[in-house]
């Protein structure tokens, strides 16, 4: 396939979906899945044949919206009509109203949270507001399992005009110049890695090797998974352009065993890649050749690590080792390597298309002179957690906590205080309301105490205990943690008893500061960004939330009223009408009261569920 | 020119010099500082797992903290191994592991010594063994890296992790070698059984045998590639070098060999893939197999057969009989081993019979209707199998007992001339001679024929460094050589060892020994070896001693039997030079040049002569040199000049049966009256034998 | 114009490196040790370096045998 039949291939299929009076863009990302949305195409698919309506109205699954709250969701185009929280039973409305008479169902638009109107369009909808896509630049535009849909958006003809027109140290240079940085957490400067890379290549003379890292495993991020499900080819073609930069004639993704829909549709976008001539021998014509395995995770979140990522790929037990020598020198099978995010690889094909000034004057920073001195670009984050608008965001750097949170997510549920929000996943902090101004880039998130991690963005309210949070953390390191060096595996542990002391009631006085020293210690002394990063929820909720650890430890109170051994529910005598629904319900059945009397919760019994307090009507049950 | 440079840095403000990629560790320890490590051993590849060895290293730009055992030194970088960083986290660490690990001794005492009594917290994994694993992964590596079976592994992560075999069961990989048991810093690993041999100090030996195994691990595929192909990787190197037998050791090399070149048997024939020892635990583990071979012959024609090799010496023998059909060479191998025949006696005897054919000395009738031409593998084959069905025909009757037999043979029957017959038929002392062609090679001319056993390079082999090195250009150098070698040599035959440890794989450093052919550090192995197993306190030297008693006991005995004397020691003129115009015409210029340069001719003298003139002019020169060879060898080893011990040298090795003593100076004194007991090489002027003085033995 | 490779005199070539040298003498074997005028030269180093008119060289097969 060449330059001219990549244009034709365009301009076909562009014809061929202008051809229809509208489209449905539904979305297949796998929230949405999880709420039926294959059996919502299914219904159209049947609905619109019932109709004769197939050659008029086009169905186009597409990935993740981003609006993952309010799903299952389907945009109509050209219109741009944003419908939500749809099920079958709408299927029918949407077809006889909306399409064939021209009347969108209002019913099922999105309602502004405050005014209470509904939106038409997507664009006028706050969440999408202060958003700017590049990675997801296709949001909701194409199907990712129709390699002419990415072709018929503009897709591989940047990856041609490389192999054809540019030097690899050009290509090199322009991802440099643009200042992205990793968008896997590490935030190193792309073009920087890539150019030691080359450098290592001409100086042993060893063939490297590319990687791109979808192992994902900060629990509650799903932004790379997304990438991968909306448009896995943006991410093939930026490995396309990082092997010819570097000189690589393989590839692998390296894809975590828990995605299988992001996974199918990988393979599947790889093979119609290599069907086209777009992957394999002699690529689009030009006499580079390139392509790529996938290899499966197997459920480790060390595996993310660099170093352990490529031991798995080598059929070794995924162990981590030093970093003294880089990978970019000797990585996979000991030869030069590049590996990057699934976020980074999607950036690449518009850095190249749009160029490096395009790329730089979006973002915080300035990245002339030093490629360390700025975060350029958007990152895309995954929020949720106690926020109204949970989903799928990608905000340009230096955005602050404050929009995304409030501009965005639409603020705390059940108009909760905030308490903190936690970036970076389990190597990353929790930042309170006082930080709820800083601008969301590398130095100032880690400056704070956090990270940017790879995407995670946890929104906490006032019923979060800060304790519980870092055990949580703690624990899952603790599982997770290879177990090779001493500082990780004994400090976790360690880490994981003092916090379950304090959490109930049995902490001393010096707990907080064994904590932060062992903390400090894992951090100069782990051997890998694991055990390196592992004290930070720690650390950083010892930072701005002291005084609940004290409360915990002196008082031997949970202010957040979560640490069960800490806390007691009972029943306010002047609020309780004796309406047995707390009785009814406790699962221990420890609420003695009669009829229109009132109840009384039995300390001894009581698990601190908490049910009596969610199900009471009348605000009844007290958490001391 | 590229000289390595030298990187200095400085360890707690001493300095030092390194080579670059030395580790900080190694640096320390080079200078007398010292670094408390846990999982780190000079037996293994670093690990920097127990981040004990944490230093400070400063670049000029920032500080930061690193394992010393394995942070590589590429800039001149300053180390602070003891400052209040690095005692502060290493109290914790250390505090760490003796909170899981309170009785472990290593652990109590690196605590105690950094100030440490209690923990400050409990660990809910405390394990109170004092012989606890502490998973330092020394017994992993060291199964990986050093015996090369992985045995054992680390098995499930993080607070579970632990060290075990497959599935936590007792595998067969596990050959009870006990290297895990050594080299665990707190006696986790027992064994259950005691080791039967019952080795005096197991540690020495295990020592060697880890050195050697993980150099198999790191230089085997750069050096001979024993695990890949075995010996076969011989056969295209003695085609190079003109020195693989081809039609009865008339030629060095032919056009076809490439047809039966090593790689040709890895890519087609040798399906496993896998190396093959002799034993479980070998690893230099170079025999091979070629798996699902069909027969095309013999009374297994059509069965699909295991073939155990091909080694070398087969490959070799099958050139010699102007074969290059790998196919045959697997079926010959096979047949031979089912058979119980040597394929090199088979393959030289029949070399030898081929060219007897060619002369016409025997033919179709003579050879029981076989059409024994060179090159004739269906005939070579057929012979085989008609052998051992214990064909009556005469010629097949009397080749089966080998070419020395044939020789008689066929001077009694008066066909053919006997120079030609005794010339051609490469046997010496009855045994048929093995696959190298020595003619230019006069040190392994004697490495073949001054032997107690026969031309087997069991003995001595020194072709390279005589032909190709040109590093024993001496007689006394030769006579050196042919001393050296083939008391080494058959030590390891009398201790029921392989040799290929010795010298198939070298150290990396060999090259900066003082005698690299003798591969310095392998040899040590062996001393090791000896003493580990029987308590011993040998040396190298002790060694060669061994065998030299042996050795001279051995030929004192052929003595006794009649043998052992300067003509047994005769070999054919084929081994030594052109028999036939057609052999001094393949190598014409080098004999040309030769007889100018050694043998003091002119150019145009040579010029004028008629090939019958300088094939009998190198055959009395060489014949003569090889008379002289014998007399500095027989005068090394403490024999007379008919090459019988002297009762003075057999003392001196500690002798004292008086039996033997005087079976020996009866002889001596018998060949002293034959006039025997003088030398037999012809001097010229400026030529001196080993010594002028009479019966010169009797000084020692 | 000569150089002596393990006693024997031969041409010297100019410009002509350790890695053709072998090559010209049909020195196959990888395990050779390689010294000038008595210094080793290091494997690594056989492409680049330059061997001098009058050098004495020395090319120390290391072989096993069979």
């Amino acid at each position: 396939m060449n330059l001219k039949q990549l244009e034709t291939i365009k301009q076909q299929s562009q014809k061929k979906f202008d051809s229809y009076k509208a489209s449905l863009h539904v979305c297949t990302g796998t929230a949405c899945v999880a709420n039926h949305s294959f059996s919502l195409i299914e219904t159209l698919k049947k609905e619109l044949k019932k109709r004769d309506l197939e050659k008029e109205i086009l169905i186009v699954p597409t990935g993740c919206n981003g609006f993952c709250e309010q799903g299952p969701i389907m945009v109509v185009q050209p219109d741009g009509i944003f419908y939500q929280k749809l099920n079958e039973k709408d299927i029918g409305d949407i077809i006889e109203q909306h399409l064939i008479n021209g009347k969108p169902v209002k019913r099922l638009f999105y309602k502004h949270p405050t005014k209470k109107t509904p939106i038409e369009q997507m664009k006028d909808i706050p969440f999408f507001g202060k958003q700017q896509l590049l990675a997801m630049r296709h949001r909701g535009q194409i199907d990712p399992e129709q390699i002419n849909d990415y072709i018929r958006m503009g897709g591989y003809q940047t990856a041609y005009n490389v192999l054809s027109k540019k030097k690899a140290e050009e290509v090199i240079q322009t991802v440099t110049k643009s200042g992205i940085r990793g968008r896997g957490g590490g935030g190193f400067p792309t073009g920087l890695k890539w150019n030691s890379c080359r450098d290592a290549v001409k100086k042993t003379g060893n063939i490297p090797y590319v990687i791109c890292n979808a192992d994902e495993g900060d629990p509650g991020c799903f932004a790379d998974r997304s990438i991968i499900e909306a448009d896995p080819h943006s991410v093939i073609e930026g490995l396309i352009i990082g092997a010819y930069a570097i000189g690589a004639h393989e590839g692998f993704v390296y894809i975590r065993k828990e995605y299988p829909l992001a996974l199918k549709r990988l393979q599947k976008a790889i093979q119609q890649a290599r069907d086209q001539n777009i992957l394999g021998k002699n690529i689009l014509e030009t006499n580079f050749d390139f392509d790529i395995t996938i290899h499966r995770g197997a459920g480790a979140f060390v595996c993310g690590e660099s170093t352990a990522l490529m031991a798995s790929l080598e059929g070794k037990p995924g162990e981590p080792h030093a970093k003294y020598v880089h990978s970019t020198e000797q990585g996979y099978k000991n030869m030069p390597t590049v590996l990057n995010n699934v976020e980074t690889w999607a950036n690449v094909p518009l850095i190249l298309q749009k160029g490096s000034d395009w790329f730089a004057n979006i973002g915080t920073g300035d990245v002339t002179d030093n490629a360390w001195g700025g975060s350029t670009g958007t990152k895309v984050f995954s929020l949720v957690g106690d926020v109204r608008n949970t989903g799928l965001v990608e905000v340009p750097m230096g955005i602050t906590l404050r929009e995304i949170i409030y501009d965005i997510g639409g603020g705390i549920p059940k108009d909760k205080k905030f308490k903190g929000v936690q970036t970076g996943g389990p190597s990353g902090g929790v930042l309170p309301e006082s930080k709820l101004d800083l601008p969301v880039d590398f130095d100032s998130l880690s400056d704070a105490g956090s990270m940017m991690g790879s995407g995670g963005m946890v929104v906490m309210d006032e019923d979060t205990c800060m304790v519980q949070l870092a055990k949580y953390f703690i624990d899952f390191l603790k599982e997770e943690s290879c177990g090779k060096c001493t500082p990780c595996r004994e400090g976790l542990t360690a880490m994981s008893e003092i916090l379950a002391k304090i959490s109930e009631g049995k902490g001393t006085d010096e707990d907080i500061a064994l904590l932060e020293e062992y903390g400090e210690t894992m951090k100069v002394a782990s051997l890998c960004g694991l055990g390196q990063t592992a004290a930070n929820p720690v650390l950083s909720t010892i930072t701005y939330f002291r005084d609940e650890y004290e409360a915990h430890i002196k008082d031997k109170t949970c202010p957040a009223g979560q640490c069960k051994p800490l806390v007691t529910y009972i029943i306010d005598p002047e609020k309780c009408t004796g309406c047995t629904l707390c009785a009814r319900n406790c699962p221990t059945n420890c609420i003695t009261g009669e009829a229109k009397q009132v109840h009384r919760i039995n300390q001894d019994e009581c698990i601190k569920c908490g049910t009596c307090k969610t199900v009471c009507n009348f605000d009844a049950v007290e958490v001391n | 020119m590229t000289e390595e440079q030298k990187i200095t840095v400085t360890i707690d403000g001493k300095e030092v010099s390194v080579d670059k990629d030395t580790t900080i560790l190694s640096a320390a320890n080079s200078i007398d500082i010292f670094i408390p490590t846990l999982c780190h051993s000079e037996l293994v590849e670093p690990y920097s797992a127990c981040r004990l060895c944490l230093v400070e290293i400063d670049n000029g730009r920032k500080k930061r903290l690193v394992t010393s055992c394995n942070y590589p030194i590429r800039k001149p970088i300053t180390v602070k191994t003891k400052s209040e960083r690095v005692k502060k986290h290493r109290k914790n660490i250390l505090e760490m592991m003796l909170a899981r690990w309170p009785n472990v001794k290593i652990i109590k005492d690196m605590a105690a010594f950094h100030g440490i009594k209690t923990p400050r917290y409990t660990s809910p994994l405390q394990d109170p063994q004092e012989n606890a694993c502490v998973l330092c992964g020394l017994c992993v590596r060291a199964c990986e890296e050093d015996i090369w079976e992985s045995a054992l592994n680390f098995a499930n992560r993080g607070p579970e992790r632990e060290v075990m075999m497959g599935y936590g069961e007792n595998i067969p990989q596990c050959e009870g070698c006990e290297t895990c048991m050594s080299i665990c810093p707190t006696h986790a690993i027992d064994m259950d059984k005691e080791d039967p041999n019952n080795p005096f100090d197991a540690d020495l030996m295990r020592k060697a045998g880890m050195k050697l195994t993980r150099e198999m691990v790191l230089l085997d595929d750069s050096q001979c590639r024993m695990r890949k192909v075995g010996t076969a990787h011989l056969t295209e190197i003695m085609d190079e070098y003109d020195l693989l037998p081809v039609q009865n050791y008339r030629f060095g090399s032919h056009t076809e060999t490439k047809n039966i070149a090593s790689d040709v048997f890895l890519k087609n024939y040798l399906t496993q893939g896998k190396p093959d020892g002799c034993w479980q635990g070998c690893t230099m583990a170079c025999a091979k197999t070629a798996d699902a071979f069909t027969l095309k012959t013999g009374p297994y024609k059509g069965d699909q057969v295991v073939v155990d090799g091909p080694e070398y010496e087969t490959v070799g023998g099958c050139a010699n009989m102007g074969i290059f059909d790998p196919e045959f060479v697997l079926e010959f191998n096979f047949y031979c081993d089912t058979y119980g025949l040597d394929t090199i006696s088979t393959s030289t005897g029949m070399s030898f019979y081929m060219e007897m054919f060619e002369y016409g000395i025997l033919n179709k009738e003579r050879c029981g209707g076989l059409d024994l031409q060179f090159g004739n593998s269906d005939a070579a084959l057929t012979f085989m199998h008609r052998m051992a069905a214990g064909d009556k025909d005469e010629f097949i009757q009397v080749a089966s007992k080998g070419i020395r037999r044939v020789k008689d043979w066929l001077i009694k029957k008066g066909w053919g001339d006997k120079q030609i017959i005794e010339d051609c038929g490469m046997e010496s002392k009855g045994l048929e001679y093995s696959e190298y062609v020595t003619k230019e090679s006069l040190a392994q001319q004697g490495g073949y024929g001054m032997t107690l056993k026969g031309p087997q390079h069991d003995e001595a082999w020194l072709i390279f460094m005589d032909m190709v090195n040109n590093q024993i250009p001496t007689f006394q150098d030769k006579a050196e050589a042919l001393h050296y070698f083939p008391m080494w040599r058959t030590w390891f035959g009398l201790n029921g060892l392989c040799k290929l440890p010795w010298n198939d794989v070298e150290p990396e450093n060999n090259a900066e020994t003082d005698e690299p052919a003798k591969v310095p550090g392998h040899v040590q192995n062996y001393v090791d070896y000896q003493n580990g197993m029987t308590g011993g306190n040998v040396d190298k030297e002790g060694l060669i001693l061994q065998s030299e008693r042996a050795y001279n006991w051995q030929r004192a005995m052929n003595v006794w039997m009649g043998r052992g004397t300067r003509n047994d020691d005769w070999i054919p003129y084929r081994s030594m030079g052109p028999v036939t115009k057609k052999e001094y015409e393949s190598r014409k210029d080098r004999y040309d040049t030769q007889f100018v340069e050694q043998l003091g001719f002119t150019k145009q003298e040579v010029e004028k002569m008629s090939i019958e003139e300088k094939i009998q002019k190198l055959y009395e020169y060489r014949q003569n040199r090889y008379q002289k060879l014998m007399d500095a060898v027989y005068y090394r080893r403490g024999w007379t000049p008919n090459g019988i011990p002297t009762p003075q040298k057999m003392k001196q090795l500690g002798f004292s049966d008086k039996k033997m003593l005087s079976m020996l100076q009866k002889k001596i004194d018998q060949d002293q009256e034959k006039g025997l007991n003088s030398w037999g090489g012809i001097y010229g002027d400026d030529e001196q034998p080993p010594t002028d003085k009479d019966q010169y033995w009797l000084e020692w | 114009m000569s150089i002596t490779v393990n006693g024997k005199t031969i041409e010297h070539i100019k410009k002509e490196t350790i890695s053709d040298l072998l090559k010209r003498m049909h020195y196959t074997f990888p395990l050779i040790i390689v010294k000038i005028n008595g210094k080793l030269i290091k494997k690594k180093d056989y492409n680049e370096t330059v061997i001098l008119d009058k050098s004495e060289v020395k090319v120390i097969h290391l072989i096993s045998g069979g």
